[in-house]
């Protein structure tokens, strides 16, 4: 089994410095943000410039080139709802240390997306949902369905589709964490990839608690056969269980000092 | 419907070592396939072999071996002969004497004679040590300094003496170093970590991950160098993507097969046969197991072996 | 080989009709993967799609039997491409070659060279199973039918190598009652010798200049419904047949390709002709590398030693430690006064330490009790060698009977023992060794000095 593979969640619009670096192309609190994550263990990065619906082309090609360059073509997930910014993206993309990944397609109107990445040879993530969360597995398994089908038919590889269940707020949906773990088997199952942001489950509880939940949660998920993860790197506790949960997969090789690589 | 087979390439591949310097210096691994799966992807390194000959010079080697070096009188004369035989890309010089439990030769006097020994020859060393870690640690990083330029194997770093033959071999005099466990993979993995966290570059760290005579275990040689081989190429594992080298020579020379006189064992035919068919298939076991280098005593298996290398690749 | 849901949904008619009771068409493939449901229950997958599910579903390798009775051997069935994955199934077999151009000397010389090679390690017969008879058009038919019987008559699973199928013909006649491997099938011929090996009833050999001429040939024989095969890997080059095994097994395994799951021949003799150390290298490459029959020109102790011992490595189950026989091993000429010696039954200390011992050139008596297969520190730690059980092993075997002497050294690891054991063995004189059994030549000379 291949290694768990981590998506740096860090590079967000929705935190101030780096949408005022964004607005104004400063690459230094984007790399200082990328350079914490690779730091402490991050396989790709995620690359949110938000709607973006003006300058995405540009900025995309931007902030692609900015971080390939400086990280040794670190892999990186392209993130915003701007279809043509994640093609502008791609068009300046290195693939020597994996293929894009375009964040996100859903069941409902960004199927198209699927497209898109089927178009580049890129992976993408399909969110198991069309309008709204998914009512329960036999609807997620529906979605999923219907995707990877898409995919298919556009010839791409099942693996390159990475399924996201939806993970949950415990806060307010605590009785359906299970259903999201028993997706994540069933889609194991089927030999496919999956993902997804799992600090949501954590969402609303006090930031001491938050990694408690969350390297609990990424545990279990594992254990159902979760291939990848978008989260914050930069939680040690986090990265320490992924890193233990590898191991016990057979998917790294154990060593004494397993953590500090 | 013809043939169509897929390729088992794999994303990642071994790193590159060079060993020694000039005209006949030698490259390792490269390659992004399993043992001579050429037809997966182009292998660029073919194996290589080294010729074994120790400080004891023909005191210890047996009959068999000795009639080949006729007329050396000194190690290096020795080293000057084993140089140019068939199939030798490598010398490989074993410090036997340094072990405090045996002969307990000095370091200078050691250190001394491979500084002899890499004067009078042109081809890459690696210098084995006394199987004793503290006496190599001190031995091992003399040697180090004494070949300062040849870009020689320190062969070995184990794990009670990483620290020094680590520092002086790979951080002082820019050797390489030959991190050594005995048929342990996280061992294997921890050495290299360590030895990279102490500042050596990975790119000059070598592996001897054990071996065994054909027959004696051997399973687990196998099993050790398979899943190596799919850590670092199937799992893209950084730390473990350090070349293979196997020292057969000092496996098998010490097997009842090998060393058995004709007249104690009649039935088995002659002595030399037996110790050469021991190494040649001892060897050819590591290689199609995916040792990169391996080293060799017998004349006859070196030559042997190198040709094997040679038709499969 | 199990199915992934994933490929039974590929092929399923993605309707989500729900007649099935599923969901969708992907659930319902799910339950067809773990075995919850029967695929009959969905009235839309093809016919087609059902045979190729039932075709996926088959082993990767085929297991072929050759030899007759007591000397059947089973070539193939692999399920994996790595020991450590599980254990490999059919161990490489060995063959000598005779060829009917060889003169009468050489032949006899050959024929009582056959049996030389023929001893025990660890419970396993290690002996040349497989003669191979080669056809040489030049010297005749008769000679070749004469070499047949001759062969025939050394009591080991023959492969006839003969490219003519009529010649092959009279010669599978003469011993297919012993199920021999019928090699000679190329794409010149396959038709003939196809049916040459059908009505007898036996394994047939098919090769090829590579391995793409030689897949199409495994292709068009299977089209006329022979699956009775087994591949010769070819004599182009080593490069092309080590291509070829490899290639062989894993497009089978990884792939599930069941045209390549066919067990490998490896004409060693011919690839090497004339080296033997070569050949030696070449047998000891391809027991690793996927060789099921690998032909020699010869077989001698020099080879066989080292090969014999590999293979039974490399065949082992890697849970399981090899074990020897508990009991009194006489070490250099040693009788019932000799010094006694005790260790574990792994077979690896025994061989380490019976080799030192040997060494030594000291006669003695090497006393393996049953440890479970465990060297001598995991042995002591599971309670599996203790001083119970050595003076219960002693009681059962009636060593005290058999053995005169009364000094017993143990292992030096050890040493804690050396009390409890006195107390158990009234009358021995208990010595502690070293701790490892390269100090045992020394450590022997100076207990006679």
């Amino acid at each position: 089994m291949a290694k768990f593979v981590t998506i740096g969640e860090r590079i967000h619009c929705i935190s101030p410095v780096i949408r005022k670096a964004m607005a104004e192309r400063d690459p230094e609190p984007i790399l200082k943000r990328a350079k914490e994550q690779l730091d402490a263990g991050a396989t790709y990065l995620d690359v949110n410039i938000g709607p973006a619906e003006s300058d995405g082309e540009d900025l995309m090609k931007w902030a692609v080139q900015l971080l390939q360059s400086n990280f040794d073509n670190v892999p990186l997930a392209l993130d915003t709802a701007n279809k043509k910014a994640i093609e502008a993206g791609i068009s300046v993309y290195n693939r020597a240390k994996g293929k894009p990944i375009v964040n996100s397609a859903d069941a409902g109107g960004r199927i198209e997306n699927i497209d898109l990445a089927a178009a580049n040879d890129a992976i993408v993530i399909a969110l198991c949902s069309a309008e709204g969360i998914a009512a329960d597995n036999d609807e997620r398994m529906m979605h999923c369905q219907n995707m990877l089908e898409r995919g298919l038919s556009l010839g791409m590889e099942p693996t390159d589709l990475w399924f996201d269940p939806l993970f949950l707020v415990v806060k307010g949906m605590q009785d359906k964490q299970m259903e999201v773990l028993e997706a994540i088997k069933m889609f194991s199952d089927m030999g496919l990839n999956s993902t997804g942001g799992l600090s949501n489950n954590s969402n609303g509880m006090p930031k001491h608690i938050r990694p408690i939940m969350d390297s609990a949660l990424v545990a279990m998920a594992m254990m159902q056969g979760l291939t990848s993860a978008i989260v914050n790197p930069c939680d040690l506790r986090l990265m320490e269980t992924i890193k233990s949960c590898d191991i016990f997969k057979n998917n790294t090789l154990y060593a004494d000092s397993y953590l500090e690589i | 419907m013809p043939f169509n087979a897929k390729s088992g390439k794999f994303n990642a591949s071994i790193n590159v070592v060079e060993i020694g310097t000039g005209d006949k210096k030698i490259k390792i691994g490269g390659e992004n396939v399993l043992p001579f799966y050429t037809f997966d992807a182009p292998v660029e390194n073919a194996p290589k072999v080294g010729i074994e000959i120790t400080d004891f010079g023909l005191e210890h080697e047996p009959d068999c071996v000795k009639k080949y070096y006729e007329g050396c009188a000194t190690v290096v004369d020795m080293a000057k002969k084993a140089a140019e035989m068939e199939g030798v890309d490598f010398l490989s010089i074993r410090l036997e004497g340094g072990d405090p439990n045996g002969a307990n030769k000095s370091t200078e006097e050691l250190v001394q004679l491979v500084k002899e020994v890499a004067e009078a020859v042109d081809l890459p060393l690696v210098v084995c040590g006394s199987k004793n870690v503290e006496k190599d640690a001190e031995l091992l990083a003399k040697a180090a300094e004494a070949l300062d330029g040849k870009n020689a194997v320190l062969l070995s770093a184990r794990e009670e003496n990483y620290k020094a033959v680590g520092a002086a071999a790979g951080l002082a005099y820019k050797q390489l170093v030959g991190a050594e466990s005995a048929v342990d993979i996280n061992l294997a993995k921890q050495l290299n970590v360590l030895l990279t966290q102490l500042g050596v570059d990975g790119k000059s760290i070598v592996m001897n991950v054990g071996s065994a005579a054909a027959g004696y275990g051997f399973e687990y040689v196998v099993s050790t160098m398979d899943r190596i081989k799919a850590a670092a190429l199937g799992q893209g594992d950084t730390t473990l993507q350090m070349p293979i080298i196997t020292p057969v020579a000092s496996e098998v020379w010490g097997v009842k097969e090998a060393i058995a006189s004709e007249a104690d064992m009649p039935e088995w035919g002659d002595q030399e046969e037996r110790g050469i068919d021991m190494e040649v298939e001892t060897a050819a076991a590591v290689l199609a197991s995916g040792s990169n280098a391996v080293i060799l005593k017998h004349p006859v298996s070196v030559a042997t072996v190198s040709k094997m290398i040679k038709a499969l690749m | 080989m199990a199915l992934k849901g994933l490929d039974i949904f590929k092929l399923s008619p993605k309707k989500n009709c729900k007649e099935c009771g599923s969901p969708t068409c992907m659930a319902f493939s799910m339950k067809v993967a773990q075995g919850a449901a029967d695929i009959s229950a969905c009235p839309y997958f093809s016919e087609e799609a059902k045979a190729t599910l039932m075709e996926a579903t088959a082993p990767p390798m085929k297991t072929i039997k050759v030899g007759a009775g007591e000397k059947e051997i089973a070539l193939g069935g692999e399920t994996v491409l790595f020991r450590h994955e599980k254990t490999f199934v059919s161990k490489t077999r060995y063959a000598v070659a005779l060829c009917s151009g060889m003169d009468d000397a050489e032949i006899e010389a050959k024929l009582a060279n056959i049996s030389k090679v023929d001893y025990d390690r660890i419970g396993e017969r290690m002996y040349v199973e497989m003669v191979y008879v080669n056809y040489d058009p030049a010297a005749g038919a008769d000679k070749y039918l004469d070499l047949v019987k001759k062969a025939a008559g050394l009591n080991r699973v023959l492969v006839l190598g003969c490219q003519d199928a009529e010649v092959a013909k009279a010669a599978v006649e003469l011993v297919k009652a012993d199920k021999p491997i019928l090699n000679g099938a190329d794409a010149s011929n396959y038709e003939a010798m196809s049916a040459v090996a059908t009505e007898a009833g036996v394994v047939l050999g098919v090769t090829g200049a590579n391995m793409e001429e030689t897949y199409e040939t495994i292709k068009k024989l299977e089209a006329l419904g022979n699956k009775n095969l087994i591949v010769d890997v070819g004599v182009t080059s080593i490069k092309e047949a080590y291509k070829t095994a490899v290639l062989l097994r894993r497009t089978a395994i990884k792939d599930g390709d069941r045209s390549c799951g066919y067990p490998s021949l490896v004409q060693a003799n011919v690839l090497a002709k004339g080296d033997l150390h070569m050949q030696a290298a070449l047998a000891s490459l391809f027991t690793m590398k996927y060789g099921s029959v690998i032909v020699m020109e010869e077989m001698n102790y020099a080879q066989a030693l080292p090969l014999y011992g590999l293979r039974q490595n490399v065949f082992t189950d890697p849970q399981k430690p090899m074990k020897v026989e508990p009991g009194i091993y006489a070490i250099n000429g040693a009788d019932e006064n000799s010094i006694c010696l005790t260790t574990v039954d792994f077979a690896l200390t025994y061989f380490v330490v019976s080799g030192e011992l040997e060494r030594s050139g000291v006669p003695c008596n090497l006393i393996i009790s049953d440890a479970g297969g465990l060297s001598v520190l995991t042995a002591w730690a599971a309670g599996k060698l203790s001083a119970n059980t050595i003076a219960k092993y002693f009681a059962e075997a009636d060593i005290e009977g058999k053995v005169k002497n009364r000094t017993l050294v143990i292992p030096g690891k050890v040493a804690v023992l050396k009390g409890e054991i006195e107390a158990k063995l009234p009358g021995w004189n208990i010595v502690v060794g070293p701790t490892e059994a390269v100090q045992l030549v020394k450590f022997l000379k100076d207990m006679q000095g």
